[in-house]
């Protein structure tokens, strides 16, 4: 089967670096009136001490506390048009700003003060440390299934730091982190060759180089030696842990270890979640929710992390499935992928599905700023223009092939969330 | 560094949408952007909640038009779909049900076969109704394990009345008694030429637009199927829900007022921005900023067609709840008795002009807001009063309007949590 979509656009860039290693990324976008400017640091929960988690996302919420010079940072990219947020995970932390493309150089000034003079007074320190312990409580305390995936990533891992979740492992962390911790957290992170600035916008790419150097150039670096990351030791017996909860369906997952982000694996098991579970026609929604009718949801998904990552089965059950059922539906499944029944036709769909969704995202500027960091933090910015053709080129027997190695009981961990 | 300096911009420019009609009469308004290589097609039907004769009617009508059609299965549609990267969206509200396709232009055609068959000849297989009330039920009774959840039905009920309907919630057993007969016939009754509007955007070539006019002009012609006269508002000023085991109480707060078409609601947006539309907002600055009660809190305008109404929501520490109640009451109190300085209201006006030029960058957000628009009687040339309404609005106004519409005693106060 030929592929139908002959022609993919590209993300067109160009990059530099400043003298004190700041990475800097410009996208010309003519079709936009607005301008996306995205900074990424590179780190994330993973970089954190096990005794201390939680402090990369409780230091994204402290870069909002203001500065000396300027206070409060939301006012004046308010007073701009404009907006911002930002967001950290395992693996980095990411502040963007959109606003109309003419007020672009208050989003330099701004990330550029927030980098060198943040305030991080005991007062600043206290007040968003039980901000963040609110969060802690409202989206994993206070929720149905909100310790669902901590309890996974706690079985998955033994060593690795992705053992815990953004968030951090217990509220107490966070509670206990000292200003000394928090200031050293700071310097240890947050200078320029450990950041990527990226840009989308309607300006030639000379001269966004030319504010990078402008409002960045003169911040001194300091460099400090990263630590090391644990590997996680291979996996070599099937874990299994059972909970019981006050939620009105029971949810079972089912994960496995698989390679990290530049690895052949990401894409195998990118490409495998999306033949199971990508769209409505996808195999799990079409064979045990509308076929044998055993769940009410259900899901597989690749974490995606810069490490060795996990692939995740999970689905809630109907009042009427056993759990046994359930597991063994699920084991069916892969199966099936290890015996590489899968048609031309299914294969050539996700593949499809997937140049779409590439395009469609291309839509946007500040989509195309964040992703243009994230290449870059992965360490090949250029693969942002060739997933698409890695994508295409995998083949039934490569899918077949990293399902054997994968799924194996040996290599699994099943979590049991039963409803009381 | 100084801060560079910035512009606002005086105006938004939004194309008018160019308006057709089918031969049915259906209007059909289309967004005309070549320079994006998508097409995205909306269905609005006067198909909502409150059209319906039996409880989930109305959500089950809409989300069960593609799962079988005359000449395809659900799985044929969802399979050609994704075969092609397209996709689609439904929405539904108390007063209609938006059915919204998304294609790459060069399989516009393609995705066209499916789109058509999905509005016009769904089937609503008895067996696929069995499979989506399982489902809903078991979603819906997750849900309300959320305070947030209970606390905004509730909120509803004491707004509007128990059996008003917008106020109304149904219990979750409700479901085993929604039949595919009672589903037809709403299709039938609801989705005519008479209840519809059709809005394109992307890039719409003469072939494109010949064939969402035949699409359009084969909905069936039937009555307008008015809406039976709303009952009067019963209101209940204060509700209490105890929820066992929260560690969060969720609050929710506001005031009936009125739908998008009165002259004081863009005014009122710009108060309930003041208050709590943004992320330097006065609630979120005294909520989460100063005391650390809270993760978020955020107060808007809601818009009906026959109302509309001014509405906070906040979750927050169980053992806080008072204060924080107190806290709002001040927030509200100082908006009635001072004038909200100059800088501040200049800060939100600037915020409210950027969230419209970011919403209007690109085709699906102009087609959104060009909906909006039509639904309640305007037209784009509407984007550009709005704007100037809210660079017209003072102090003073914002205070006699806060004075006339946000009396204490005209509050409605909904707190689900653990009181006990």
């Amino acid at each position: 089967m030929h592929p139908i979509f002959t022609t993919s656009s590209m993300i067109k860039y160009k990059q530099t670096t400043l003298r004190n290693g700041l990475t800097v990324i410009a996208n010309r976008d003519t079709a936009s009136r607005m301008a996306a400017v995205n900074i990424l640091y590179k780190v994330g929960a993973r970089n954190e001490n096990p005794s201390r988690t939680g402090l990369a996302h409780l230091f994204e919420h402290l870069m909002f506390r203001g500065t000396e010079n300027i206070p409060d940072f939301d006012t004046p990219v308010q007073m701009a048009c404009g907006e911002n947020n930002a967001f950290t995970n395992n693996d980095y932390t990411d502040f963007y700003i959109t606003l109309p493309c003419d007020n672009i150089e208050i989003a330099f000034w701004l990330e550029s003060d927030r980098m060198q003079w943040l305030n991080l007074s005991a007062e600043a320190c206290e007040i968003e440390k039980r901000v963040v312990i609110e969060e802690f409580r409202q989206r994993y305390l206070n929720q149905p299934y909100g310790d669902l995936n901590m309890l996974l990533r706690d079985m998955v891992y033994t060593t690795h730091p992705y053992r815990w979740a953004t968030i951090g492992l217990t509220p107490d962390h966070i509670a206990d982190a000292s200003l000394e911790e928090i200031r050293d957290f700071y310097r240890r992170f947050y200078h320029p060759s450990n950041a990527i600035l990226s840009v989308s916008a309607d300006l030639p790419e000379e001269r966004v180089f030319e504010l990078a150097e402008k409002w960045f150039g003169a911040i001194e670096d300091c460099p400090h030696k990263a630590e090391p990351i644990p590997a996680e030791p291979a996996q070599s017996e099937p874990r299994r842990l059972e909970v019981e909860r006050d939620v009105p369906a029971t949810t079972i997952v089912i994960a496995f270890h698989m390679g990290d982000r530049l690895s052949e694996d990401f894409y195998l098991g990118d490409i495998t979640s999306d033949l199971l579970a990508g769209g409505d026609s996808a195999r799990l929604y079409e064979h045990l929710i509308k076929g044998k009718k055993l769940f009410a949801s259900v899901n597989a998904y690749i974490s995606g992390d810069v490490d060795c990552g996990m692939f995740v089965f999970t689905g809630q059950l109907l009042p009427t499935t056993t759990e046994q059922e359930a597991e063994t539906a699920f084991w069916e499944e892969i199966a099936q992928l290890q015996a590489a029944a899968i048609s031309d036709y299914e294969l050539e769909k996700v593949k499809n599905k997937f140049e779409a969704n590439t395009l469609f995202g291309e839509l946007n500027v500040m989509n195309k700023a964040m992703n243009l960091g994230y290449y870059s933090m992965i360490g090949d910015l250029p693969l942002i223009n060739r997933e698409v053709e890695i994508y295409r080129s995998l083949t039934k027997s490569q899918i077949a092939d990293f399902s054997k190695r994968v799924f194996t009981p040996e290599n699994s961990s099943t979590l049991i969330y039963r409803a009381k | 560094m100084i801060q560079p300096p910035l512009t606002v911009p005086a105006s938004v420019y939004v194309q008018q949408a160019e308006q057709h009609k089918a031969l049915n009469g259906t209007p059909i308004y289309v967004i005309n952007c070549p320079e994006y290589e998508v097409v995205r097609l909306s269905f609005v039907f006067h198909a909502g909640s409150v059209t319906q004769c039996h409880p989930f009617v109305a959500s089950a009508t809409a989300n069960m038009l593609a799962e079988g059609t005359q000449h395809f299965t659900a799985q044929q549609i969802a399979e050609q779909l994704d075969y092609f990267g397209s996709y689609f969206d439904i929405n539904i509200d108390r007063d209609y049900a938006y059915i919204t396709f998304c294609a790459l232009s060069k399989f516009f055609q393609q995705t066209a076969d499916v789109i058509e068959e999905v509005l016009l000849r769904p089937t609503f297989p008895a067996a696929e109704v069995e499979i989506y009330r399982a489902k809903r039920r078991q979603q819906l009774s997750i849900e309300r394990r959320k305070v947030e959840t209970i606390a905004r039905e509730h909120f509803a009920k004491a707004m509007f009345g128990e059996s008003h309907p917008y106020g109304i919630s149904y219990p979750e057993e409700a479901y085993d008694t929604l039949t595919a007969e009672q589903i037809r016939h709403h299709y039938e009754s609801r989705y005519t030429a008479e209840n519809c509007i059709v809005v394109c955007s992307g890039k719409i070539t003469p072939e494109v637009l010949e064939r969402i006019n035949a699409i359009a002009s084969a909905i069936k012609s039937g009555e307008k199927g008015g809406v039976e006269a709303f009952p009067e508002c019963q209101t209940t000023s204060q509700k209490v829900i105890q929820h066992d085991g929260a560690v969060q109480s969720s609050i929710r707060m506001g005031r009936m007022l009125f739908p998008r078409t009165h002259e004081d609601f863009v005014p009122m947006q710009v108060l309930s921005t003041v208050l709590g539309g943004y992320f330097g907002s006065r609630l979120m600055q005294n909520l989460r900023e100063r005391n650390g009660f809270t993760y978020g809190v955020f107060s808007a305008m809601v818009n009906f067609q026959q109302a509309g109404y001014l509405a906070l929501a906040t979750q927050v520490g169980t053992e806080v709840t008072e204060q924080a109640l107190d806290e709002i009451a001040r927030e509200i109190e100082i908006l009635r008795t001072e004038l909200i300085p100059d800088e501040e209201l200049a800060l939100v006006k600037n915020i409210m002009a950027g969230e419209m030029m970011r919403i209007l960058d690109g085709p699906f957000g102009i087609a959104d807001v060009t909906t909006e628009n039509i639904l309640c009687g305007f037209d784009n040339s509407q984007i550009q009063l709005n704007l100037q309404r809210i660079q017209s609005t003072t102090p003073e106004e914002l205070r006699s309007l806060a004075q006339k519409y946000l009396a204490p005693e005209d509050l409605v106060t909904v707190v689900a949590g653990d009181f006990q």
